[in-house]
């Protein structure tokens, strides 16, 4: 068949006509709906961290979603999350959190994974006054710019380390001697030299404190060091496969201490699956155990109820990255809701006000930009699981020395 | 007494790190291809040992070999598939076909097994060796004796069989060997195989110690690297000089300027040497 000039301009203008119809239609799609945008490091070294935000995100979205979507005003309006793969590369999740605000339109964002990248990302969300929930970020080293649209849900470094250093001079007053051993990366360096002071300030003298670069794979001669330090509390900071590393190349040096602390790693399921046997009594802390029991106002009603959501889902338990990322979630729609609007000016104002009661505990924003208003727990991995050992309202077990 | 352990630290973790570049440096010396896949082929072997271990309980010790040879496979099957049609070509176009290549494993390799960790837990655990003050990890101690049991084999397979000779024979001069009636394609493809088993061996002993993923096979491509420049392309005894310097030098590093400047150490000696003894301790052209 031969079209003539005339027939062909008709059927391209039909074309173009029924493009645009699609066009509208999904503009006024995006309009009834909530986009929300998370750079995720779905590959790379911070894979597995990636996979539990995703999780959290997912549960939550699924769950408001079920309930017809986010209260704005008098309507309601569902969720969709906006994800990008950074490939655990800070200046990547820089870039896809601007492609996220700039070519995708969402409305609000999360930051990326760890301290580091909330800092670096949140340069963005605050040129573009996005008002951005960072679920992974405890260093106040990332709020001391004083951004405007930065809200951090976990509380500062130093109350996982206080408490956990005052478990040790009350329950182990033979140790004296500490060593640090911190991976060179802003979050857990933070945290080392948070532990530092703890530790100073009950007296304790700290014999050893070296920094090692990020994806070492050997670490045989910081631990001989170590051993010749003769600590009584061994502390390693990092990510789970370092903690997972460090752990067994301590045992391949039999470096023994009536206290180790491990921070990030042994909370997951993964590290005791990792270092088996050898796992137990490491002490660690963090921001949220499915032994926690919060009443909230949020969409998951409480910590159980969270807990079972996530086993339902994932047949899995949930640890306190996946709750992180789900209770980012939930302030941001209690946020949202408070405002009657998605007006970012009045979301931000809500956020900065809020008192929210969420199954991760009271959160509730100083004016730096992270929480100020819980007690993270801390943890000892004993028969094979982390149970509570602080606060003393959800308290498992007894503190356990030797390791 | 620190000094001792270190030194053993050092000693052992070389003796992994000849194992994991024997193989580069034998493809890089006899085919002139600098193989971009080798960090990657490392990891499949260490998968295959994960693998065998979780699901047939076989020993990642034992399974060193198998590993090998499953690469070795994978390795004949690339070099007489893909790589020996661009063998006449420039070094940059095998560079960039095995740059390629490892995009496309490395990437199957995230899909097919994700990109978190996984680690083999010898359950009870091997235990240690206390020799006066130094304490030996028996699992590093059987892991470089394998390696340098593999490295030595290897060393003798081209020193005294027909096919060794044959692979020697074509470094030195390609056109005399297949005038000498050598196939030369088909030694390509056996060497590139041997490379790739030597890889997979490694990737099965790294796997009782180190946590796996397909992120980490870029690791021990630069520590390949390092080694064939410590140890020069020339020989065998060169990787295991280069290795066994790196260990030490790495652990040594470690201890008087801190953990973290160890990888910089190696990167620094590689610069050094570079500039003024680019052909490396022990090097010369070819293989013999």
């Amino acid at each position: 068949m031969k079209l003539s000039p005339a027939a062909l301009l008709r059927l391209l203008s039909r074309f173009a006509f029924a493009l645009t119809l699609a066009g509208v239609s999904m503009a006024a799609a995006a309009q009834n709906m909530i986009l929300i945008g998370a750079p995720l490091p779905l590959t790379g070294g911070l894979a597995p961290e990636g996979l539990k935000l995703q999780r959290g995100y997912d549960l939550w979205a699924e769950e408001v979603n079920k309930t017809g979507g986010i209260s704005v005003g008098n309507a309601r309006m569902p969720v969709k999350m906006v994800y990008y793969d950074y490939q655990s590369n800070t200046p990547r999740a820089v870039q896809l959190a601007e492609k996220l605000i700039t070519d995708d339109k969402v409305n609000f964002l999360f930051s990326p994974f760890g301290s580091g990248a909330t800092k670096a990302a949140s340069a963005v969300s605050e040129k573009y006054g996005v008002p951005t929930i960072a679920p992974t970020a405890s260093s106040v080293e990332v709020y001391d710019q004083h951004y405007k649209n930065l809200f951090g849900t976990y509380t500062p470094n130093s109350t996982l380390t206080e408490p956990i250093a005052e478990l040790v001079r009350k329950n182990a007053p033979q140790v004296a001697r500490v060593a640090i051993l911190a991976r060179n990366d802003l979050y857990p360096l933070a945290l080392a030299e948070e532990f530092e002071r703890s530790s100073k300030a009950r007296g304790l003298n700290v014999v050893y404190f070296e920094k090692y670069a990020i994806g070492t794979l050997d670490h045989a001669s910081a631990i001989t060091q170590m051993r010749a330090a003769k600590p009584d509390w061994i502390i390693a900071t990092g990510y789970i496969n370092d903690m997972v590393l460090v752990h067994k190349q301590m045992s391949d040096q039999n470096l023994r201490a009536p206290v180790v602390t491990m921070i990030n790693g042994p909370a997951y399921q993964e590290f005791i699956d990792a270092t088996g046997a050898l796992a137990n009594n490491v002490t660690t802390a963090s921001w949220w155990h499915p032994a926690a029991r919060y009443t909230s106002k949020d969409v998951f009603k409480s910590s159980e109820n969270f807990t079972n959501l996530f086993r339902t889902k994932y047949k899995v338990e949930p640890d306190f990255t996946s709750a992180g990322a789900a209770v980012a979630g939930a302030v941001l729609q209690m946020a949202i809701e408070t405002a009657g609007t998605l007006d970012r000016d009045k979301v931000r104002s809500a956020l900065r006000d809020g008192k929210f009661a969420t199954f991760f505990g009271p959160i509730a924003f100083g004016p730096e930009g992270y929480a100020n208003s819980y007690t993270p727990p801390v943890l000892q991995i004993q028969g094979g699981k982390p149970v509570v050992l602080v606060p003393a309202d959800i308290k498992m077990a007894d503190f356990g020395l030797g390791v | 007494m620190l000094y001792l352990q270190v030194l053993v630290n050092g000693v052992l973790l070389g003796g992994l790190y000849s194992c994991i570049a024997v193989g580069f440096s034998l493809v890089w010396g006899v085919l002139n291809i600098i193989n971009i896949l080798h960090g990657s082929l490392i990891i499949l072997g260490a998968y295959a040992a994960y693998f065998a271990f979780t699901l047939l309980g076989i020993n990642p010790f034992v399974f060193v070999p198998l590993a090998g040879l499953l690469l070795f496979v994978l390795g004949y099957g690339l070099q007489a598939g893909v790589i020996n049609r661009v063998m006449g070509a420039s070094v940059l176009i095998t560079l960039t076909l095995t740059f390629g290549l490892n995009l496309i494993l490395e990437n199957a390799m995230i899909l097919a097994f994700k990109a978190d960790y996984r680690k083999v837990v010898l359950d009870p655990p091997l235990g240690l060796i206390e020799i006066g003050t130094a304490i030996l990890p028996r699992d590093r101690l059987y892991a470089m004796l394998l390696a340098l049991i593999l490295v030595g084999a290897l060393y003798v397979l081209l020193r005294t069989t027909r096919i060794g000779r044959a692979i020697v024979a074509v470094r030195m001069d390609r056109d005399a060997a297949a005038l000498m009636g050598v196939n030369v394609e088909r030694i390509y493809a056996v060497t590139f195989g041997i490379g790739a088993f030597m890889a997979g061996a490694a990737g099965s002993l790294m796997s009782v110690m180190f946590p796996i993923s397909p992120l980490t096979s870029v690791t021990f491509l630069g520590k390949a690297f390092v080694i064939c420049v410590l140890g020069g392309l020339g020989s065998i005894p060169g990787v295991m000089v280069g290795g066994i310097m790196l260990g030490i030098l790495e652990s040594f590093g470690a201890l008087w300027l801190g953990p973290d400047y160890s990888t910089t150490i190696a990167f620094v000696l590689l610069l050094v040497l570079l500039m003024f003894r680019p052909t490396g301790i022990m090097g010369k052209r070819g293989f013999d």
